[in-house]
């Protein structure tokens, strides 16, 4: 025991010695390397030979896309090699450049998600973009701008600054609402277009048609919603009720927790207790699972949702399989998702957009913004890697093109057309995109507010009102003690 | 009265014999119903990890998960292969894993030789401070030495280019040589070699080293090859450092190259049936590594047993 | 242990001292190889973790981008404020107390098992040694599988398989990781987990010490008439002991900074719903490196680090009086 009191006292002793001796001189703080590149200076195209590395987490079939248009570029620009890694999902690119950065060593180009790019800001490494985009040599016309999807192109600008472009749009994906279409029709039902009824006869609902359905069949499930964080936040926004800003005080960034919020959760766990809606996480197995399900359960019966709602992306997974004849067990509609005010529509945007980070060689970065501008610009690369995806263009001309048209008009309820099914309502919703603002620790409110909704609409029903609220207390709180 | 009583004797001795043989059975049947309830709940997982592999991702998704897959599809495999340069990952796998293992052992050894045999000033002070090292998760040291073979040192504030070793196979084998978990392993069975054979051998003049080498490993045989399974599979799972310090083609290794080519499916979701594709080709080496070794084991403990 | 034994054994350490103390430097000497490297990559890394634990929200990408920080104690306050602290705690401990024993136990018993039998037992080792090479996300999916619920109220789609089997006894079903599952049955399911993880590198290592065991003793053993569980825990056990060591603390050490196998069933939210009520230490470790907040991280670590060192302390004190070399 002496022994290791011994030892503990050495390690203070070398800790103490260790913190005033090389306290914050770990790396290379160049202050002026951060943010001085003045919007003044010019960027030109590199003619010596030059690497960009691109991290993403594609998987086969779309890094072959990416590969078939870098040969195109390198056709072009011969001296500048492209780079591009799988690292795996979203979270292992993140963690991968977090530690990179550290050491110096990021890629030029990576995969991000708007809560990704605003832990990497800290870092000051994170490449303004309208640098570029407003050069007067290697820039982006008005035109090509103007071709971006508005929704998608603000994306990069929401992190506090509006006039700095952190990050631009890759592919994106939206939710949609998937329906049993044959369910539909035999049973007269109307496709509902908002959440709540405004009268007994309002049979356009999703109020009224989950109780329906319910009186048609017992032993379904009327509705099901795959992402719990998602139907939260899309409700903040469609009810235009506060739900978290980008501010300094972290007290005042999660704004979660209030009257209107408690309103809507007390809605849905209405219905949730009355076996008409299901959450992934409550049900405890995929949505679409239950969407597309035609086996039995142990006694015997056929558990169905007959709505289904989830990532557009996603659409493969919510086209049953095919019978043992050949023919598909039943149609499935797509529509867009239910809102809660039809002057007020809103649906989320999802999928990667790209963030550049700085290099210790300035031309890498001029090189990794023609490769970046060469594929963003590029509706040919656009159409075909959202045909291999299932997200969609974020390019307006992309729609345009030939290739893409015949994709959509192939749209069908099969397992090949449902994606373009998909897409072309993902298309319908476009002016109603809306992201989030990114911050430290937006993140940590979309986890928690998932979690919020699944607990809120799950407690027992026993559990009194103040037990409720307090659910959104823990939450708040769990989200202010993380990011202090 | 005397012949009676033998006839007794006699008649014990046939019942202890016959009850000590169905005690024996007894004691067999419950061993081996108690190995096979055991070994049918342990290998679960592993059935359920190859029968996955052949499953579709439709199937996986399916609410009520199958104990065997509706139709085979061999998708995932074709899937886990198609994008990585299989012939290239296993020469380097094979190549960290053997280099490595070889290094770790002679490590290994040395050290778990001077905390078991040799008397030096602070021998205990050191093993206490070998065993801090395991008392803070992993993920702590992952970043600080990826600074440190990226060439950031302490007290320097530029990165030294000279340190920089990311990227060679270097980095893949000397940071994480070091096993506190085998030197401690090492060192208990060293220490159950009785010490008089080493004073003995003393007396005789033998070197420290032919001690070693003559008497304490051959005793502790099966000790060594258990390290060498154990190392052998922590070079061939490791993922997130090779990930790390050497992603390039000419030192990618099985795990990032087949996981980084087939983990996620073409909507960022992870694809688990081609996951467990690649992990099963991952673990088929290892598995017959280990069908091999245990002949080595078995030897080692008979050889063992004529020593002792 | 016999007094004369004590005496002959304290002789031989005089003797021995003797020997060694020439060669002070040889215990150095055969250790250095080690030493340089885990200078670098073990005690380096283990002090810099003190040392982000004392800059006040130390954040290694602030560090980058030009940040300055003070020295102080914040980053233990604000772990030990995090709401759910104390339940990290209490899971971490309540994990290790009641895994160790069970798994090593059954452990111990498979082995000796093992090692009494002939026929089946190559077959039967390659068996159990089977999970060592099985990913740990396939043994979390199979979990999922064998416990999940899947349903809703009363519309349930399938119980999973061990809801099944107690149902044969006529046992209602229980909700063991789902939305709505209680603090108890979580922490069943993660218990099982971890015991079925821990077993097949432990029964490698106990075997690996059984089968090194010499013979004789058995054999005198048998002579002497001794029962079958005299024998095991008169002679088996004292000569596995250093192994048992072994196995104890390092499993105590693994099981304080136990996560994956709770990620494995919960996935990212440690808990059913994602409620975090199964979170550990490590957990909330995890939780802060995405951000880069290694201050937090490792004033996290230190504080589990404080707790593993002592009882390992503990574990080392009690091995030194029981542990028979």
């Amino acid at each position: 025991m002496k022994k290791f009191i011994a030892l503990m006292l050495l390690v203070c002793m070398l800790v103490c010695g260790f913190l005033t001796a090389c306290n914050n001189n770990d790396g290379s703080n160049n202050p002026d390397d951060s943010g001085s590149q003045g919007s003044k200076t010019t960027h030109s195209i590199p003619t010596g030979d030059v690497t960009v590395t691109f991290y993403h987490t594609m998987g086969k079939n779309l890094s072959d896309v990416l590969v078939k248009y870098i040969a195109e570029f390198n056709k072009v620009y011969p001296n500048i090699t492209i780079d591009q890694q799988t690292i795996g999902g979203y979270d292992d690119v993140r963690d991968q450049v977090i530690t990179e950065l550290q050491a110096g060593k990021q890629p030029a180009l990576a995969y991000c998600y708007p809560d990704h790019v605003a832990t990497y800001l800290r870092s000051k490494k994170v490449v303004d973009l309208n640098e570029y985009i407003n050069d007067e040599t290697v820039g982006l016309t008005q035109a090509q701008i103007d071709d971006f999807i508005a929704g998608y192109y603000a994306e990069g600008q929401q992190f506090g600054d509006t006039s700095k472009m952190y990050s631009l749009p890759f592919s994106k994906s939206t939710e949609v609402m998937y329906y049993n279409k044959t369910f539909f029709d035999n049973n007269g039902l109307k496709v509902p277009d908002h959440w709540f009824s405004t009268g007994a006869t309002d049979d356009t609902s999703v109020e009224y048609v989950i109780k329906k359905i319910k009186e048609i069949e017992p032993t379904s499930i009327p509705l099901g919603y795959d992402s719990e964080a998602n139907w939260f936040i899309t409700m903040t926004e469609q009810l235009k009720t506060p739900y978290t800003q980008a501010v300094d005080k972290v007290q005042d960034r999660f704004l979660f927790n209030n009257e209107q919020n408690i309103e809507f959760c007390e809605k849905f766990r209405g219905w949730c207790q009355n076996g008409l809606m299901t959450t992934q996480a409550i049900y405890g197995g995929y949505t679409s699972g239950l969407f597309t399900n035609t086996t039995a359960n142990e006694e015997g019966k056929v558990i169905h949702s007959y709505i289904s709602i989830g990532s557009s992306a996603g659409a493969t997974y919510q086209c049953p399989a095919k019978s043992d004849n050949g023919s598909y067990p039943f149609e499935v509609g797509i529509a867009t998702i239910p809102q809660a005010d039809a002057s007020n529509k809103k649906v989320i945007s999802q999928g990667p957009s790209i963030t550049m980070l700085k290099q210790k060689d300035q031309t890498v970065n001029d090189a990794a913004w023609i490769f970046l501008k060469f594929l963003l610009t590029s509706p040919e690369f656009q159409a075909e890697f959202s045909m291999a995806s299932g997200y969609v263009p974020v390019l307006k001309s992309a729609f345009e093109l030939d290739a893409y048209k015949e994709f959509l008009s192939g749209a069908n309820m099969t397992k090949d057309g449902i994606a373009a099914l998909s897409a072309k309502i993902c298309m319908e919703q476009e002016s109603a995109y809306f992201t989030s603002p990114a911050f430290i620790g937006s993140s940590d409110a979309r986890d928690e507010v998932g979690k919020l909704l699944v607990a809120y609409i799950s407690a027992a029903s026993t559990a009194t009102q103040d037990e409720l609220k307090q659910l959104f207390v823990d939450a708040y709180n769990r989200c202010v003690t993380l990011n202090q | 009265m005397a012949e009676f009583n033998n006839a007794v004797k006699e008649v014990n001795v046939e019942s202890v014999k016959a009850s000590q043989r169905t005690s024996k059975i007894i004691r067999y049947t419950i061993t081996y119903l108690f190995l096979g309830i055991m070994a049918i709940i342990v290998i679960f997982p592993f059935y359920w990890m190859i029968i996955s592999s052949f499953k579709t991702m439709d199937e996986y998704r399916a609410n009520v998960p199958t104990l065997w897959p509706q139709n085979f599809v061999f998708e995932n495999f074709v899937t886990a292969f198609s994008k990585a340069n299989l012939m290239d990952l296993f020469a380097h796998t094979m190549f960290v894993g053997v280099v490595s293992t070889v290094l770790s052992l002679i490590v290994t050894v040395f050290s778990a030789f001077a905390f078991a045999r040799l008397q030096f000033k602070g021998r205990n002070l050191m093993f206490g401070l070998l065993m801090a090292t395991m008392m803070v998760p992993g993920e702590l040291y992952t970043i600080t030495n990826y600074l440190t073979v990226s060439g950031r040192l302490p007290f320097v504030s530029e990165p030294v280019e000279a340190f920089d070793i990311t990227n060679t196979f270097a980095v893949l084998i000397f940071p994480m040589l070091v096993s506190v978990f085998y030197i401690y392993l090492l060192r208990q069975t060293f220490m159950q070699i009785p010490n008089e054979l080493y004073l003995a051998a003393k007396v005789d003049g033998t070197s420290d080293f032919k001690y070693l080498w003559k008497v304490m490993l051959p005793l502790s045989v099966s000790t060594i090859i258990t390290i060498t399974i154990l190392k052998m599979m922590g070079a061939w799972n490791a993922y997130i450092w090779p990930r790390l310090v050497a992603n390039d083609a000419a030192h990618q290794l099985i795990t990032n190259g087949l996981r980084g080519a087939s983990f996620t499916d073409e909507f960022g979701e992870t694809n688990y049936p081609a996951q467990m594709a690649a992990v099963t080709i991952v673990s088929i080496p290892l598995f017959l590594v280990f069908v091999f070794l245990r002949k080595y084991i078995m030897r080692g403990v008979s050889r063992s047993g004529i020593k002792g | 242990m016999s007094k004369e034994k004590a005496v002959k054994k304290k002789k031989l350490r005089a003797v021995s001292d003797n020997i060694d103390v020439k060669n002070q430097f040889k215990g150095w000497l055969y250790l250095s190889p080690a030493l340089i490297l885990l200078i670098i990559f073990s005690f380096y890394p283990l002090l810099n973790t003190f040392r982000m634990a004392f800059l006040n929200g130390y954040n290694g990408l602030a560090i980058v981008g030009g940040e300055k920080f003070t020295i102080g104690i914040e980053n233990f306050k604000t772990v030990i404020n995090y709401v759910d602290f104390k339940l990290c705690l209490k899971n971490t401990l309540l994990l290790c107390v009641i895994t160790v024993p069970i798994s090593t136990t059954l452990a111990l018993l498979i082995a000796v098992a093992l090692n009494s039998i002939k026929p089946l037992q190559k077959f039967l080792q390659t068996v159990f040694f089977l999970p060592y090479v099985t990913n740990s996300i396939a043994i979390g999916m199979v979990f999922n599988a064998m416990f999940t619920r899947v349903g809703l109220g009363d519309l349930i789609q399938t119980q999973g398989i061990i809801n099944n089997i107690i149902g044969i006894f006529g046992i209602e079903p229980i909700n063991f990781v789902n939305v709505g599952s209680s603090w108890g049955a979580n922490m069943f399911v993660v218990c099982t987990y971890i015991i079925w993880n821990a077993i097949p590198f432990k029964i490698l290592v106990l075997l690996g010490g059984l089968q090194n065991v010499n013979k004789q003793y058995y054999e005198a053993a048998k002579i002497d008439g001794t029962s079958k569980i005299r024998t095991f825990f008169r002679i088996t056990i004292p000569l596995v002991s250093p192994m048992l060591a072994y196995v104890i603390i390092t499993s105590f050490i693994g099981g304080f900074k136990e996560y994956s196998s709770i990620v494995g069933i919960f996935g990212d939210g440690m808990g059913p719903g994602g409620n975090g009520q199964m979170n550990t230490l490590v957990g909330y470790v995890y939780n802060m490196l995405p951000k880069s907040n290694s201050g937090n991280a490792s004033a996290a670590s230190l504080i589990l680090f404080g707790i593993i060192l002592i009882v390992t302390a503990i574990n080392g004190y009690v091995s030194k009086k029981k542990v028979h070399y």
